[in-house]
Order: C-alpha cells, then sequence, then structure tokens
C-alpha cells in the first residue's frame, strides 16, 4: 500500500522570538544568564548552567572559531565557539571548499531554523560566495 | 536494589531490511507470539503490554499500543507506548520493570517494533533523525545524526588518543559476531582495510562504522518468580537505571564524553550492590563503531581504561568482557524500538547460558546491558544477574 503525508508546520518559537528575529537578520543574540553570569549561544530560555531564568540578551559580533569540523559528501558540519560565548554551537558551513578555523554567522536560507556559518579567512575577512 | 524481577522469556524477529512484503504487524505477532512460548505462558497471562517505537513517522500508526495488543491477541490488558529515541525500547523494559517491582503488574509484555528501513527512503528516515536532536538549533539545518556522532567522535579522539584504526576494530569484531546470529542484519566477514576503503560519510566515520536502519521486533516477559511457570535458572533484574545529559552537545563539558551515561551507569551499579569490575559480559550501544569505545569509557569498564583495553582484546569474545556478541547494533542491525529490547533479550539469555549466537564461555554472573537515544542524551542501563 502507498501513502503520502505532507505537512506544514508553523512553530511559534515563545520566549526564544528575540533570539530568532536576531538570527534572521543574520546577528548573534545570546542569552546572559543573570544569577551565574553564563554566556549560551544558542539562546536559552532557562540557563543551563544554574537553572535561572532571570536572562538577559547579549549581543555577541557572530564569529566564531571551529573546533571540531565533519565533512560528508554533500555538507559540512562543525562545533564552534562564537566570541563571546560559554558554550559551543553545532553549525552547517555555507561554504565548506574554505578549509579556514573560523567564521562568521550567517543568515539562514529561508525561514530555516538553525546556526550557519560562513567560513572567512583566517583574517577575520569572508570570501566571495 | 530490584529484589524479585525475573526474565520469564523472549524472542526476536529477525533484524534486516524486510523484502518478503511481511509487515511489521506480523513481526510483532511472531516475536509476541515466540515470547510467550519461551516463557511457557499463554496470552491470557498477560496484564500489561508496553510497546516501544520511536517514531509515529516511521509506523503511521498513532496509539501503536492498542493497536498492537488487539493485534497480538492481548485485547483487555492496560497497554502503553515508551518512547525515548533509540532507548526507547530499553526505558520500556525499565517501564516493566518498574510495574513488576511495584505489584502494579503481574506479568508484562515488552514489545519493541520498528520499521526503521522498509517503510521510507533512507532520506526521509535521516530527515526525521535530525528531529531527534534539539530540532530547533540542530535539526531544522538538516544535520544527520552521523555528522553529530562524528563531531563528538572527534572530540573523543582528540582527548583520548584514538584512532580510526581503534573504530575500524570494532566495526570488524561485531560483524564478527554477528556472524555467530542468524537474526543479525549484517553478517559480514570484512576487514579493517573493508572499513577503510568504504566510502565517507562524515568524517571519520565510513560506511561500515555506522549501524544500518533494520526492520523487525523483539519481545520480552517479566514478572516475579513466584508468577511463573517453574523452570530452573532465570535471568534477573538487579538494576535498573537512567539519565539524561545536555541535549546539545556544544553545552557538555566535553562533547566526546558521554556524562549522561556515565551517571546512568554509577547508578544501575549502585543499585545492583556491584562495581563496574563484576560484569562479565555487555552488550552496548554501538550505533558507530567510535561510540562504542565512547560507551565503554563512561560506563567505567576496564577499570576505567576502555582504549587500552580495547587495544588489549579485553572486550572481545574470548576477552575478560566480551562486549557485543549479538553482532550489537552495527552487526545485529537496529530497528529503534527492537534495539533495546533485543540487547536485554541476548543479556537475560548469555546469562541463562541458552544465548542462540555466540555464547559467552567466562560464565558470567553479572550482565551489563547499555543503551542510548540522541549523542547519548537519553541513557538506559539495565543489570541483570545470572541465576
Ligand atoms: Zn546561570
Amino acid at each position: 500500500m502507498k501513502h503520502h503525508l505532507g505537512l506544514d508546520y508553523t512553530i511559534p518559537v515563545g520566549d526564544l522570538a528575540p533570539y530568532f528575529e536576531a538570527l534572521q537578520a543574520g546577528n548573534a543574540l545570546a542569552s546572559a544568564c543573570g544569577k551565574c553570569g553564563h554566556v549560551a549561544f544558542p539562546a536559552r530560555a532557562q540557563c543551563g548552567a544554574c537553572g535561572a531564568t532571570d536572562l538577559r540578551w547579549k549581543p555577541l559580533t557572530g564569529r566564531a572559531q571551529i573546533l571540531f569540523r565533519t565533512d560528508a559528501a554533500s555538507s559540512s558540519y562543525a562545533l564552534v565557539k562564537f566570541d563571546g560565548a560559554d558554550s559551543s554551537s553545532t553549525v552547517g558551513l555555507c561554504n565548506p571548499e574554505q578549509k579556514t578555523s573560523s567564521g562568521r554567522l550567517a543568515v539562514p536560507i529561508g525561514d530555516a531554523a538553525g546556526l550557519w556559518l560562513t567560513l572567512t579567512d583566517n583574517k577575520g575577512e569572508e570570501d566571495e560566495r | 536494589m530490584i529484589s524479585d524481577v525475573s526474565f520469564a522469556g523472549g524472542a526476536m524477529t529477525p533484524f534486516n531490511r524486510r523484502k518478503d512484503g511481511s509487515s511489521f504487524r506480523d513481526w510483532a505477532r511472531r516475536a509476541t507470539r515466540d515470547a510467550l512460548t519461551d516463557a511457557g505462558l499463554q496470552a491470557s497471562d498477560i496484564d500489561s503490554l508496553i510497546v516501544a517505537s520511536e517514531s509515529d513517522f516511521f509506523t503511521l500508526q498513532l496509539n501503536p499500543a492498542a493497536l498492537l495488543a488487539d493485534e497480538c491477541g492481548l485485547t483487555g490488558v492496560a497497554a502503553k507506548r515508551v518512547e525515548g529515541g533509540g532507548a526507547s525500547g530499553h526505558l520500556a523494559v525499565h517501564a516493566a520493570v518498574a510495574d513488576v517491582a511495584s505489584g502494579m503488574a503481574r506479568r508484562v509484555l515488552v514489545l519493541g517494533v520498528e520499521p526503521s528501513a522498509s517503510h521510507l527512503r533512507g532520506a526521509d528516515v535521516g530527515a526525521l533523525y535530525s528531529l531527534s536532536f534539539d530540532a530547533w538549533t540542530d535539526g531544522m539545518t538538516g544535520v544527520d545524526s552521523t555528522s553529530l556522532y562524528a563531531l563528538s567522535a572527534q572530540a573523543f579522539m582528540a582527548r583520548t588518543g584514538a584512532t580510526v584504526d581503534d573504530f575500524a576494530a570494532v566495526a570488524v569484531r561485531n560483524r564478527a559476531h554477528a556472524r555467530a546470529n542468524a537474526n543479525a542484519h549484517l553478517q559480514l566477514d570484512i576487514t579493517a582495510q573493508d572499513v577503510a576503503a568504504s566510502p565517507v560519510v562524515a568524517s571519520p566515520y565510513r560506511r561500515l562504522d555506522c549501524s544500518p536502519l533494520s526492520d523487525g521486533a523483539a519481545a520480552i516477559i517479566l514478572a516475579r518468580t513466584a508468577d511463573l511457570p517453574a523452570r530452573s535458572g532465570r535471568a534477573r533484574f538487579r538494576a535498573a537505571a537512567s539519565a539524561t545529559d545536555t541535549v546539545r552537545l556544544g553545552e557538555r563539558h566535553d562533547p566526546g564524553f558521554f556524562a549522561g551515561k556515565q551517571r546512568a551507569a554509577q547508578l544501575a551499579y549502585a543499585m545492583a550492590g556491584v562495581t563496574a569490575a563484576d560484569i562479565g559480559v555487555a552488550e552496548v550501544y554501538d550505533s558507530y563503531s567510535g561510540a562504542q569505545l565512547q560507551a565503554l569509557q563512561a560506563l567505567g569498564l576496564a577499570n576505567s581504561r576502555a582504549l587500552a583495553a580495547e587495544r588489549d582484546g579485553y572486550f572481545a569474545a574470548d576477552g575478560m568482557v566480551p562486549v557485543n556478541l549479538s553482532g550489537g547494533l552495527l552487526g545485529q542491525g537496529a530497528p529503534v524500538g527492537a534495539t533495546g529490547v533485543a540487547q536485554i533479550l541476548a543479556a537475560a539469555l548469555q546469562l541463562e547460558g541458552r544465548y542462540f549466537g555466540r555464547q559467552a564461555q567466562n560464565q558470567p554472573r553479572f550482565a551489563l546491558v547499555d543503551t542510548h537515544g540522541g549523542i547519548a542524551t537519553s541513557n538506559a542501563v539495565s543489570i541483570l544477574e545470572a541465576p
């Protein structure tokens, strides 16, 4: 038997709306804990380090350094540390042909969530996309 | 400590990619029937069914527990479904242990089933698996399991000095174990060179470092000994513990260390009143070759010197603690909901000396079973004792 299921989701993002709005503009907006000071990017609605809920928004530069990177035939991902963040982040790489170790947050394609990074040369200059 | 929860019996279907037109309902019926036969029980003896199945998108069946109770001749029983990603089957067993230990049920049948291979295209399964991680930060970039496991494995390699050769040795050995297991998906006669020559999926992982998508079902029955027909030599549960880690790799102190698994294992050792040194055989969650080494380290086996022990043959079939004699996920296969149930089945039968595959030769007193979902995010550990 055959069955096709097509589903279009609309997902409210609630307390994280400022983070996602910034992301759509290509800006890195972290959450900073008012109790322990932990800076999380991706942002959190409740501190992952101490559990506190009094979080403030903290703009980051959007620059990141690669910790580990994995390459597949059609996609590449990396674990990176954004400047100013205490946690690290999983990102898709926009220009994996670039083999440098730093990059800058990119605007996600379409309305997609998730983090994308454009690799730059090690002076912080972006290559042509 | 768990005082009186016994393994009554169990069974599994072959794990593979079905090409015979059979359905997941057929596999569930067969596993249930054979488990009842193995336990010497009738369907009417069962008062609780716990189904493990990871995703409605695989079965395309919501409320599968009620459906499978009906399909398997168990109408009337209490029925529920337990889900915890890759750990679903093992967490369902834990729910059954709790049911029996608390007296809420007398004889509980745990049925794990998943059509991971035959219902959907591999790319669609991969897209669904992406949502096993934080969908808002990871899943919607399209990141696949292999890439996230690969990033974790790289952190493990950087800290411990493990190499792709260590990973390949696991990939080869688990497939060799699977060759003695007629139910195994990948009964492969391969070498480390074959692993190194297989295509890169997400560096450092190659095709042969990865477990397959499988179809299949497994069922086990748990009860107090007094509620079971007399027979000699039943394995008993001594511990059933679980623990979680942060969902996002980037929020872990060390993204290469399975801290949630370590916590679950330590809880299990304490619950059983044993130490890691008491474990004589183990079924460990090897979704990827390197993940087996990461798991062994977190479980604290071989005096927490897992990598050196691996290189010394400690975890080989003739070693001190044989690991994944079933073939593991790499060899036996991985129909998600059925995976953890089949791991428990293998461990119980090893302890009872009647395993259908490669039997441990070291007469283990305690078996450890380890399963996880995510990148060791939901962790389940059980310890069983020989009769
Ligand atoms: Zn905090």
